[in-house]
């Protein structure tokens, strides 16, 4: 089981620099304690014009300054919206090569294609193109990592033969995923060899349908790469504490605010009605859960990584029986949480939790360093 | 988080009488469904809800007809106008006004259902290459080059109007169903679009986004949920 930290860039209101700034700075903080502490990945979302939700428009200069600033984990640059309005491919290609190249090949590629109205309405995206343009984009960028010269005649876009510059330091190319929200998507990702990159809630039992399906499909997949990537990682808030009445009370406030923004954002499908958007959108991490489980009498849906380490390891261990191979963690959502507790938290979460799943990443992390 | 802030009393001034929230549930059969959407200026968003709703962001104005062939009021067509918002985590649509072409309807809909209507000429016309809704000075929206989709494919947000009920002044969620057996994507342009008619000043469409048009039945079911319209929806829902 692998761990990651997810930066929505969530922002309170009133929008002023100095909140952008403690937000920033925070995340940057965060990432360079969990790169010491032994999680894997820092995430950074791509969205555009979402108040509140996230602020998070420019990714890959977060992802530029936490490679600077960290020596192993593992930068995520996820997900590039793969629509041509907002990215072209040959920029997509471009930053990623150089994002693996200053943090020395630790890039993970996600792709995705936006789900709200805000979002594509913004960039004027034709919604019912977006899933073609996707595909288009996670075939055509190994071979512009790989291909010198490149040249393409597609749908989305054309071009002559030119070499996309740099080319990225793995080999043959970064690991790609593909962002999970709607039902089904997780075959897309399959039948590419793509990472399932969950950012959406769900249940145990649907999550593991999902990831049989996923494995079965994978084995006889048509890899857009040179590599298959084969993880299905999930979403998930965290906030650990000693105290389980502190650990539900603190995180519980994350969750619900978090859920609050998820649920006021401008769904695609709400403003245009198509084939391409069949779900709502995602829905908040732990929206789909079971909130009225007698289980837990503090109130934490099942399967969220909020409560003492035993909760948590307990909560990770029946992902993990249901074939998922990492999680990634939402540790704060608009600063409801002061900083030093949400360090506390990944810190006790390191300390207690982690080694009951591969180890002593502390070691190995050190290890890395050296 | 933001919230509305038109003053209750403007809003109450316009708001329709309900006798009773318990209305009998009625099912339109064969209806036409028109829904156009427009974006609208992001000044307006908070400023044509109540403090109990949130806007979204971009706020949408959406305009949303029926033809009914045939109903316990008798056939009568309907042009209804509300804003996109969201009543705690749920997405709704608020309405802004509305008129309908006979006075069994506008009695009905107003004085059963809380739903703001006057009376006024509507016309929904049909063809092969454009819809036309028709509501004399108050509105004119074409939507063109139909496109097929599927009925499931087009979205009906539940709605919440503000209504006198014998609890007081309350926001009663009407939650019509839809079940379409054909839809088609047309795109809309506003000819024509009185503010004051729908009773806003600040509700003003911009840009198109899309329409739908469809055929099938429409069913108002017994009211289930009603809201304070001065506080958030955590705070303020009630059964009915």
């Amino acid at each position: 089981m692998r761990f990651g930290i997810f930066f929505e860039m969530s922002t309170p209101r009133p929008f002023t620099s100095e909140t952008d700034l403690l937000v920033y700075h925070n995340s940057l903080e965060q990432a360079r304690l969990a790169d010491e502490l032994g999680f894997d990945w820092v995430w950074c979302v791509e969205h555009h014009f979402l108040e509140e939700y996230s602020h998070s428009s420019a990714p890959e200069v977060v992802l530029a300054a936490v490679a600077a600033q960290t020596s192993r984990i593992r930068v995520g640059h996820g997900a590039v919206v793969c629509v041509p309005e907002m990215n072209h491919p040959v920029r997509v290609a471009e930053r990623a090569a150089v994002l693996d190249i200053i943090s020395g090949g630790r890039l993970e590629l996600g792709t995705a294609r936006s789900s709200t109205w805000t979002e594509l309405g913004g960039f004027n995206v034709d919604p019912d193109r977006t899933k073609k343009t996707w595909d288009e984009f996670v075939r055509v960028l190994p071979r512009m990592w790989a291909d010198e010269p490149f040249a393409y005649e597609g749908l989305c876009f054309s071009m002559p033969e030119r070499n996309v510059l740099p080319k990225p330091v793995q080999k043959p190319h970064p690991p790609m995923w593909v962002t999970v929200t709607s039902p089904g998507t997780e075959l897309d990702a399959a039948e590419r060899g793509l990472g399932c990159l969950g950012v959406a809630s769900t249940t145990y039992a649907e999550q593991e349908r999902r990831t049989r399906e996923y494995h079965r499909r994978i084995l006889s997949c048509d890899a857009v790469g040179g590599v298959i990537n084969d993880q299905v990682t999930t979403l998930n808030f965290l906030y650990c504490h000693e105290d389980p009445d502190v650990a539900a009370r603190t995180g519980m406030g994350m969750v619900g605010l978090f859920g609050l923004n998820n649920a006021h954002l401008l769904w695609t499908r709400e403003a245009y009605p198509t084939r391409a958007y069949q779900s709502l959108g995602n829905l908040a991490p732990g929206g789909g859960a079971d909130r009225s489980s007698p289980g837990d009498p503090r109130g934490v849906p099942e399967g969220i990584a909020v409560g003492d380490p035993e909760r948590v390891i307990e909560v990770i261990r029946r992902w993990e029986d249901i074939g998922v191979t990492g999680i990634n963690f939402l540790v704060n959502a608009s600063e409801t949480i002061p900083q030093e507790q949400v360090l506390d938290s990944l810190r006790l979460f390191a300390a207690e939790v982690m080694p009951a799943f591969g180890g002593d990443r502390l070691a190995a992390a050190e290890a890395g360093r050296c | 988080m933001l919230s509305g802030t038109a003053a209750l009393d403007d809003l109450a001034a316009a708001a329709a009488t309900m006798s009773s929230l318990h209305p009998e549930p009625v099912t339109f059969e064969g209806t036409e469904v028109f829904q156009a959407t427009f974006e609208m200026s992001y000044s307006g968003r908070q400023a044509t809800l109540p403090p109990g709703l949130h806007p979204t962001t971009p706020p949408l104005l959406v305009v949303l007809a029926w033809r009914v062939a045939d109903s316990p009021w008798g056939r009568f067509n309907m042009a209804q106008v509300r804003v996109s918002c969201r009543s705690g985590v749920r997405p709704r649509g608020f309405v802004l006004g509305g008129v309908a072409d006979t006075d069994r309807a506008v009695a009905a809909l107003s004085g059963e259902w809380g739903l703001p209507c006057r009376l006024g000429p509507v016309e929904l016309r049909r063809g092969y290459d454009r819809v036309t809704l028709d509501a004399g000075p108050a509105l004119t929206v074409t939507g063109f080059d139909p496109d097929p989709l599927g009925p499931a494919d087009v979205q009906f947000t539940v709605t919440t109007t503000l209504a006198h009920t014998p609890r007081g002044l309350r926001l009663v969620q009407v939650e019509p169903q839809y079940d379409l057996t054909r839809a088609e994507r047309v795109q809309p342009r506003l000819d024509r679009f009185e503010p004051a008619a729908w009773g806003t000043g600040v509700a003003v469409p911009r840009g198109a986004v899309t329409a739908a048009v469809g055929v099938g039945s429409v069913s108002l079911p017994r009211l289930r949920f009603v809201s304070r319209p001065d506080v958030m929806a955590f705070e303020g829902t009630e059964a009915v």
